[in-house]
């Protein structure tokens, strides 16, 4: 039993010129980024670089031009995704509505929808955030408890959601919420694009263990949403989430998005490091290879039509755990000289402080591992 | 996978099953006879025609199988002798380690050795062996060589990549092995009233374990693949082949305390399979480089390009296989 046939990912004939495209952009705009942001590159914020994207056709990358896409391959869009990680670009603004929110609309949304949204994400004008959890539906997603009801009018909505990334800055949100009363888990769920700026919706903050402010708290009372704001089937929203989440599987941002505290090491660490740095080094060169191998891999399955459910996990899985090794043992490795006041040191200690979150994005290592020994045939 | 390569995993997984519980002496004769040892060797010079995705397959097959025969050493030695226009002997042929140990020596008809630049090809049989024995009990001789070299050449090749290389492919093997004895057991081994992999503790370290068998065997079949796009067997510092041994010994390592803690005392015994594998595993974690040898090699290399240049060198090598724009 092969757990990870590797299927070759053929780089696109625009490699090379999408990889230049993408690091000139970057040259341009890196002067205004801290060290701290260019740690954690899909949730930092920086509306002007996302316009530039969006200008640049990097958005939308692979949608029809009839909503403001470039109609490129998956393969093309994974190669500007990687680019941007790696040289560690403020992308958050944008992330979201690019990578999960335009591609539902564009799979299960009204043409209504497609054409409100599309145009303004792909130009990086327009910010989704993702309303999943609640504070009693958190991995268990299926206990969602807001509740939207049909009138003439549009739907009714009450509830709350929480954790919700960057919902300060965004203009909408995809909401998982329960449109039949009724109903319990999977059931009675629908999907709903929630433009934040609704009377009856509120947006308060919850400053995490950095200091920063990412999270919030998203309230609804008796906020009054169009009818035409239903994305897809109603009912089917339990279906259509987990396919949104597909969305999120085994891209380079579980592994790359702390790629900049590694490249500051080597910079700063010279050409002749002393052996156990070097041997750091070596570890993390070859994690970082070997897991962009098993990415690669799974991004060349999804665009030849498989679903690689199994390999997306373990990508997470391996991803998640690399990333948060990787400030304990720089920390524990490195002259504390070298830190102090430096961009490698604001970097470290950013990463090391907002670590514990990279195993909460996308699924814990337990709920992960659950996902694997299922389809390893464990339970 | 390729038709031929499918063909050839088949025909090797049938015959390495047949040879599992075979010792050197039964198993040689049939390898030979099968014509693995040409499998590097180009069809207009008689031989399979393969590349080193078609060798890493057959070499998996091989640790899969805990096969007790130096078909790495062979095919490898194969390779290395036509590249160096000498007719490779007949027999088993091992690649020496620095300090003159070979795998399987005594049952070897010759041996390459490699230093300084110069293949030198030593017959075992006017040699002096000191016998020893690799963690798995196999055959781990030291060759000293008494008289003039069956034949020489110059070569660039780097013994050291060339047989992580071939460790990596049967680490990936044993190990995936190891895990389907270990699913198999807890998956009817019963206690408290069910079987053991019912547990979510279980079911989370046989996740952990599957991660592992998965990284390893990708970093393997991704360092095969470079090594056909071109990349260099005489570079002694080759990014692919440094990375995927460091990577596979790292996953032995954390994968065959929970091979042996799942089985129990049942998995510790003599009798039972498990230790073929993991005995093999622990023996090739320290060969052909340990952990603190490539990390240091590749570490050192990383560090040369800056941290500017890193990433631009891993797309780089990735991307050299595109099409002109």
């Amino acid at each position: 039993m092969q757990i990870f046939p590797i299927r070759a990912f053929d780089p696109p004939v625009t490699v090379t010129s999408l990889r230049q495209q993408v690091r000139e952009i970057v040259r341009q705009h890196e002067h205004r980024w801290t060290p701290e942001e260019r740690c954690n590159p899909w949730l930092k914020c920086d509306a002007e670089f996302s316009l530039a994207l969006g200008g640049a056709g990097l958005l939308g990358l692979t949608w029809p031009q009839q909503y403001g896409g470039q109609e490129r391959s998956v393969l093309e869009r994974y190669v500007v995704l990687e680019e941007l990680l790696a040289h560690g670009a403020p992308c958050g603004c944008h992330w979201i509505a690019d990578r999960q929110t335009g591609p539902l609309l564009l799979r299960y949304g009204s043409e209504h929808l497609r054409e409100k949204y599309l145009p303004g994400i792909a130009r990086g004008e327009v910010y989704a955030c993702i309303g999943l959890s609640e504070p009693n539906a958190g991995s268990d997603l299926a206990s969602v408890r807001s509740q939207a009801r049909r009138t003439a009018g549009g739907w009714v909505l009450n509830g709350q959601k929480i954790w919700t990334s960057n919902a300060h800055a965004c203009q909408t949100m995809l909401a998982l919420v329960r449109t039949d009363p009724g109903s319990e888990r999977h059931a009675g769920l629908s999907q709903l694009m929630i433009d934040l700026d609704l009377p009856g919706i509120s947006v308060r903050p919850i400053i995490d263990m950095t200091g920063e402010h990412h999270f919030n708290e998203v309230f609804f009372d008796d906020a009054l949403i169009p009818l035409e704001a239903l994305v897809g089937t109603e009912g089917e929203g339990w279906k259509q989430a987990m396919a949104e989440l597909a969305y999120e599987r085994s891209g380079p941002e579980r592994y790359l998005s702390t790629h900049m505290l590694f490249a500051e090491l080597v910079d700063v660490i010279g050409a002749d490091p002393p052996e156990p740095v070097a041997q750091l080094i070596g570890r993390l060169a070859a994690e970082v290879w070997t897991l962009r191998q098993m990415s690669m891999s799974t991004a060349a399955k999804l665009a030849a039509g498989e679903d690689p459910v199994i390999e997306a996990s373990i990508v997470k899985d391996l991803g998640n755990a690399f990333e948060q090794a990787m400030p304990r043992l720089i920390q524990a490795a490195v002259d504390a000289d070298l830190l102090a006041g430096s961009a490698l040191g604001r970097m470290l200690a950013h990463v090391l402080v907002a670590s514990p979150s990279f195993s909460l994005r996308g699924g814990t290592p337990e709920v992960l591992r659950g996902i694997i020994a299922k389809g390893l045939g464990l339970r | 996978m390729s038709e031929s390569r499918q063909l050839l995993c088949d025909m090797a997984d049938g015959l390495f099953s047949d040879l599992a519980e075979a010792g050197f002496d039964k198993a040689w004769p049939r390898i030979e006879e099968a014509g693995f040892a040409s499998l590097l060797i180009p069809e207009e010079q008689g031989g399979f025609g393969g590349g080193w995705g078609d060798a890493y397959a057959v070499l998996r097959i091989a640790g899969r199988h805990a096969l007790s025969a130096p078909l790495g050493d062979t095919i490898i030695a194969h390779r290395l002798l036509m590249e160096a226009g000498i007719i490779p002997p007949a027999g088993p042929i091992g690649l020496a380690k620095a300090n003159g140990q070979v795998g399987y020596g005594r049952h070897c008809g010759s041996v390459v050795c490699i230093e300084g630049g110069e293949l030198r090809l030593v017959e075992v049989a006017t040699s002096e062996i000191v016998e020893g024995y690799s963690l798995a009990g196999e055959p781990f001789d030291r060759i000293c060589p008494a008289g003039a070299p069956l034949a020489n050449a110059h070569c660039a090749a780097n013994l050291s990549a060339l047989g992580a290389f071939a460790l990596v492919a049967q680490s990936a093997g044993a190990l995936e092995a190891a895990f389907e004895l270990t699913l198999e057991h807890v998956n009817t081994r019963v206690q408290f009233g069910k079987a053991l992999g019912r547990f979510q503790a279980v079911q989370q370290a046989m996740a952990e374990f599957s991660v592992e068998a998965a990284a390893i065997d990708a970093a393997g079949q991704a360092m095969a693949a470079a090594l056909d796009k071109g990349c260099a067997l005489d570079d002694s510092t080759g990014f692919e082949v440094a990375a995927a041994k460091l990577r596979a010994n790292m996953a032995i390592e954390r994968c065959f305390p929970i091979a042996h803690r799942l089985h129990g005392a049942i998995g510790f015994t003599m009798e039972y399979a498990l230790n073929r594998y993991t005995r093999r595993l622990m023996d090739w974690r320290g060969d052909c480089g340990n952990d603190a040898y490539w990390a240091g090699i590749l570490g050192r290399r990383v560090a040369k390009l800056g941290g500017c240049g890193l990433w631009p060198e891993i797309t780089r090598r990735s991307d050299a296989a595109a099409p002109a724009e």
